[in-house]
């Protein structure tokens, strides 16, 4: 039997001789440009890094959140806490998960570290799951947010009876034919006994637990940053070259409109706790089962979310992660649209 | 465990990069804050996202430089691979190697709106014609009971030089970008411009335009088309998007 030991997963040699030349050609190409100002290539690379420098910006503070979240919880919430509390059944696991935002405050930058945590520590599939695409709106702030952009009303009470209902069905699908161990990456699954053990004879101080706490932090950022980056670059990309008119054409109808806000609240990948005021822009031009589904699918997936799935899970849950949501909002979305006769 | 001991044995490079990439983010996101060119990246109302980010970069920055100083009280849990770090330092390196701007005309891809994005505003309707923005005036045009209402109002508004084959040579828009979160939301709307000192004025300059507002046709829809008296070169504003 093969033992998944915690640790980085790192590049095969030939692909990192291929990732160090196309780093450096990059960067050899980004001074050359930034020696020659004033050309359109320089203009186009120029638009690209503020874009990018703009998604990163707004979204870095909530990972640094989420990593030093997941950090408190590894050293000071024990693995048998966490198991006593658990709900016996599949459907009371995802319901729970999705009010554990409740407790855990973090948008759709800063889930993912906690989740990954959450498993390490025992959390159940369905759970974690329905945690995952639930709590980037199940939270005090996002609740402020939406409620300041749209008041008290069928758009707020739409978000969050479809995140919920969303993120229980996937949840309960996944977790009904996938176990931990073959769902999740080994640096994400339940660790293993001599890990509790470890922890559990040294008895650090609260000093030495805090400092303990901020270093895995600190790990959790570069291990998820990187996600995050590639993320908003090739957000970035997809902005600087593909022209958001073209996509507004193709986005009428209360099918279409639908699947075009969902697709682009997937390329924009902005952070849940904002996304409000985003879709507030779009009220006049789209269907109200559009901005539903928009800010419903938008927390739960996106490009820079979906790649950081790819750390904590493996390939085919990814997949499954990413076109269930899709497919189950999109299906809300027109039934809201046919039912408000649009 | 053997590789703890691969820790202890020698200076870790990797540990030193991690501290020296945490200290150079924070210090990054400082420097956006007192530049002032955190403008030119989100909507100034999540100004304080960065003082959080900056904040906890420094934290863990201070933590790893702790544990790199006393490796024995405070070792890292695992070891991270070079590339990983490349790709973290990422945002760095392009920060550093090109210089800070604002999304201005040449972000412009498929055109420039000429209706309103976000929610009405009660101010904009209440704001004098002098004192609106470019936004405010298509919050005003498009509630207008009908396009000449606004005819003959004065106006004054500053934005960025924008140009489509199909204009007049006396013509241009005068644009902005608005932006509710982040420049990723970034959208540009404008006014068309007729004015004689057309020519004089580049694609993408900022300028400032004064005049009387004629609703007009203007690419197949009703405009509010600025008659201009007075077109005057300016220099980028400090906070160069419209937040709606």
């Amino acid at each position: 039997m093969r033992i998944d030991q915690p640790k980085t997963a790192s590049l095969a040699p030939l692909k990192r001789v291929i990732f160090v030349l196309i780093a450096a050609s990059v960067l050899g190409s980004a001074l050359y440009l930034a020696l020659r100002t004033g050309d359109d290539l320089y203009l186009t690379v120029s638009v690209f890094a503020t874009r990018f420098l703009g998604i990163f910006i707004e979204a870095v503070p909530f990972l640094l959140l989420g990593s030093l979240t997941s950090g408190l919880i590894e050293t000071f919430v024990k693995t048998d806490d966490i198991l006593r509390f658990l709900p016996k059944n599949r459907l009371g696991a995802a319901l729970g998960g999705t009010l554990l935002g409740l407790v855990f405050p973090v948008c759709e930058c800063g889930v993912v570290p906690v989740t990954r945590r959450l498993f390490r520590k025992g959390l159940p599939l369905s759970m974690g799951v329905a945690f995952l695409l639930a709590a980037p709106f199940m939270n005090p702030i996002v609740f402020a947010s939406t409620y300041i952009a749209f008041g008290f009303g069928g758009v707020l009470v739409g978000r969050a009876l479809l995140t919920v209902l969303v993120a229980v069905i996937v949840a309960m699908v996944i977790g009904s034919f996938a176990d931990p161990r073959e769902a999740l990456k080994p640096t994400s699954a339940k660790a293993c006994e001599e890990c509790d053990h470890h922890h559990a004879h040294g008895r650090p101080g609260l000093g030495a637990k805090l400092l303990s706490a901020m270093q895995i932090g600190a790990d959790d950022f570069f291990e998820m940053g990187r996600f995050l980056i590639l993320g908003s670059a090739l957000a970035a990309l997809l902005q600087t070259f593909v022209p958001q008119d073209s996509l507004l054409a193709l986005g009428s109808g209360p099918i279409m409109s639908v699947v075009f806000m969902q697709i682009l609240a997937f390329l924009l990948s902005v952070c849940s706790t904002v996304d409000s005021f985003l879709a507030l822009a779009f009220v006049n031009t789209f269907s109200t089962g559009a901005i539903i589904s928009f800010l419903s699918f938008g927390p739960m997936v996106d490009i820079k979310s979906t790649l950081m799935f790819t750390g904590v899970f493996r390939r085919k849950i990814v997949l499954y992660l990413v076109l269930l949501p899709f497919v189950l909002n999109l299906l809300a979305g027109v039934l809201i649209n046919v039912a408000l006769g649009y | 465990m053997s590789a703890e001991h691969h820790h202890h044995s020698r200076i870790d490079l990797a540990a030193w990069s991690k501290s020296l990439i945490l200290f150079g983010l924070g210090i990054y996101l400082a420097v956006l804050i007192f530049s002032g060119n955190l403008t030119n990246y989100i909507n100034l109302r999540f100004a304080w996202l960065a003082y959080v980010g900056a904040g906890i970069f420094f934290l863990l920055a201070l933590v790893n430089l702790y544990a790199c100083l006393n490796p024995r009280r405070a070792h890292s849990h695992h070891h991270i691979s070079w590339d990983n770090l490349l790709v973290v330092a990422f945002p760095l390196l392009l920060a550093l190697l090109i210089p800070s701007r604002s999304l201005g005309v040449e972000a412009v891809s498929g055109g420039i709106g000429l209706s309103t994005v976000g929610v009405e505003s009660a101010s904009a309707l209440t704001r004098s014609p002098l004192d609106r923005n470019i936004l405010d005036w298509l919050r005003v045009f498009n509630r207008a009971s009908s396009p000449a209402a606004l005819n003959g109002e004065s106006v004054d508004v500053s934005g960025f030089v924008y140009r489509e084959p199909s204009m007049e040579e006396d013509e241009f828009m005068v644009a902005r970008f608005t932006m509710s979160c982040c420049v990723a939301d970034a959208y540009p709307i404008g006014m068309p411009v007729r004015s004689s000192l057309a020519g004089d004025f580049a694609t993408g300059a900022w300028v400032r335009v004064g005049g009387e507002v004629r609703a007009e046709r203007f690419q197949g829809e009703f405009a509010p088309m600025i008659q201009a008296e007075t077109v005057a070169a300016i220099e980028e504003p400090a906070q160069p998007y419209l937040y709606p």
